[in-house]
């Protein structure tokens, strides 16, 4: 701290109208004030990082000790050596590619045919009349439930796999982006109007740019319904791929490190997407508080 | 939305003719008059309050000069039908867009209108210099205090050029202090400027610091109750508040007003 005042006040540069101890009794409190609030913090800082690693040591502790039945929750360091392994001989990134390409194909498509559609369904009186109730409708559907539906059209193919990850994503997207549009401030689309946004200005520089949060918002949700499904369409017998069939065949076969790298991969892809899009609406968003 | 405003055809004299307008919406069934045969002409270059009590149909009365609602008859005419943005609107609150910057924000309606990037930025910096703004250019609204967000707004109505300014309550939500000092500035900028303003306030006392002329509204259905020139010279500054005709003035409007105030009051 640079700034200790003198303890003579009739040595400081400008002359404070406060008697010299006085302010020094002051700032020493206020100093010993923050001084206890930072050190909180650190401790706030340190337990954070600190609980996880403990719990692990303990598994691991557990796991070793026989406590726990290894054959259910393998050692931490059994599943990294597995993890090492596949990645090794190429296994891990057999399952974790295609469940990515199912993940952001049907996803990708899903969001921007969501998001249109709910734009168009915002701005159309018409359009919401429309489709609006039959979509209502259709949301609270498990959509996991339609798989087979789809797997008897397409067969066994990629488009079923696809497609469910689409359908999903696209539902979520287009009722969020409605209710984007619509919680869009009366007042903004009026300025709008009133300084002449007709059309598609309107579109592009009120209704969008309006519409944006909750567009992020359901992008968020999205993405993790759209993990959920894509595990459990490849669950089932119509995949040999992905990680879903990873930690099913895993299962059957009863080999529970491959279960929890399979496990441990989905996981780290939902944080990763989750932080991807948080990260881009603060960068698109800049006008967000 | 607009029923299109036409040009005056008799006279010219006027920048804004409204004629014996009305408008009715329904409750249920009930059909509700929120202005009934409402007349009023302004001159070019005024500055006009309205005052009125709440559901005297005052703002709806702005806003169908403004095209953001539509008459149910009457006739409306603005001189100023031919400009890009015939009339510029400032809003209570909540009328910046918050995902443009300030600058952005300012030059909204120029860009609107079809005015080129340069232009239409060198003009908003301009307006942004003229309400203490030129330091915010690049922020966005809601890194700005109350305060500053109506100076924005009141900038882009000017900046728009438009001939005729329309205003719902631009100080309603300012706290008390804030709303003398921006009185202060608009009387100042307006008087630099003379553009046609009309304004709608609650503030009687804000009525008479800025305006000419004092159109005072009955309770619901709003019809004209009393025009009022206001007596004060020009250049304005609040310390008319002082003066004995000021408070005149203000107990006389109050007068006309109570009574409609406490109707309004015990049946909303």
């Amino acid at each position: 701290m640079s700034t200790t005042p003198a303890p003579d006040a009739a040595s400081a540069p400008a002359p404070s109208p406060r008697p010299a101890d006085r302010e020094d009794r002051t700032l020493v409190a206020a100093r010993a004030h923050r001084a206890r609030e930072n050190a909180l913090r650190t401790r706030d800082l340190v337990l954070s990082i600190a609980a996880p690693v403990v719990l692990v040591l303990l598994w691991e502790v557990c796991a070793r000790a026989l406590i726990i039945d290894p054959r259910f929750f393998p050692a931490p360091t059994t599943i990294l050596a597995a993890l090492g392994e596949m990645l090794r001989s190429g296994e891990l990134w057999t399952h974790t590619a295609p469940t990515l390409a199912r993940l952001l194909i049907g996803g990708g498509l899903g969001a921007l045919c969501g998001i249109a559609v709910g734009l168009l369904m915002g701005s159309s009186r018409a359009l919401n009349a429309a489709l609006g109730p039959l979509f209502s409708a259709l949301y609270p559907l498990p959509k996991i439930a339609i798989f087979p539906i789809l797997l008897m059209i397409f067969g066994p193919t990629e488009l079923p796999k696809i497609i469910a990850v689409f359908i999903t994503t696209f539902f979520v997207m287009q009722i969020s982006t409605v209710s984007g549009v619509w919680a869009i401030d009366r007042k903004l689309l009026e300025a709008g109007s009133a300084y002449g946004a007709t059309g598609f200005d309107r579109f592009r520089f009120v209704v969008l740019p309006g519409a944006m949060p909750f567009v992020f918002s359901g992008l968020r949700t999205a993405t993790g319904t759209a993990v959920v499904v894509v595990t459990a369409v490849e669950f089932t017998g119509a995949s040999t791929t992905g990680l879903g069939y990873l930690i099913w065949n895993s299962w059957q076969l009863f080999i529970p490190e491959k279960l929890y790298v399979g496990l441990l991969v989905i996981g780290i892809i939902g944080a990763v997407l989750t932080t991807l899009l948080s990260r881009s609406e603060k960068l698109l968003l800049p006008w967000r508080r | 939305m607009n029923p299109g405003p036409t040009p005056p055809s008799e006279g010219g004299q006027a920048s804004v003719r409204a004629q014996d307008v009305s408008k009715v919406f329904f409750s249920g069934t009930e059909p509700v008059w929120a202005l009934e045969d409402f007349s009023l002409d302004l001159e070019p270059g005024s500055f006009t309050c309205i005052v009125g009590p709440s559901g005297c149909g005052k703002s709806t009365f702005l806003r169908i000069l403004g095209g953001l609602e539509e008459r149910t008859v009457g006739e409306v005419a603005l001189t100023g039908a031919e400009h890009a943005v015939p009339a510029a609107f400032v809003f209570q609150e909540h009328g910046v867009f918050p995902w443009m910057t300030v600058l952005d924000n300012v030059a909204f309606g120029l860009r609107m209108a079809g005015t080129g990037r340069r232009e239409r930025e060198d003009i908003a910096r301009q307006w942004l210099d003229r309400v203490r703004l030129g330091d915010f250019a690049a922020s966005y609204p809601h890194q700005l205090s109350g305060g500053m967000r109506q100076r924005v707004a009141i900038a882009r109505a000017f900046a728009t050029g438009s001939p005729l300014l329309l205003m719902d309550e631009p100080l309603g939500a300012l706290d008390a202090q804030t709303r003398m000092l921006m009185q202060e500035e608009l009387v100042a900028l307006w008087e630099q400027e003379r553009k046609t303003v009309l304004m709608v306030t609650h503030d009687i006392d804000e009525a008479i610091i800025l305006s000419d002329r004092i159109i005072v509204m009955s309770g619901r259905p709003g019809t004209l109750r009393e025009d009022i020139t206001v007596p004060f010279a020009r250049p304005r500054t609040v310390d008319i508040e002082r003066t004995g005709e000021f408070g005149e003035l203000r107990a006389r409007i109050w007068n006309l007003l109570r009574e409609d105030v406490r109707a309004a009051e015990e049946t909303a």
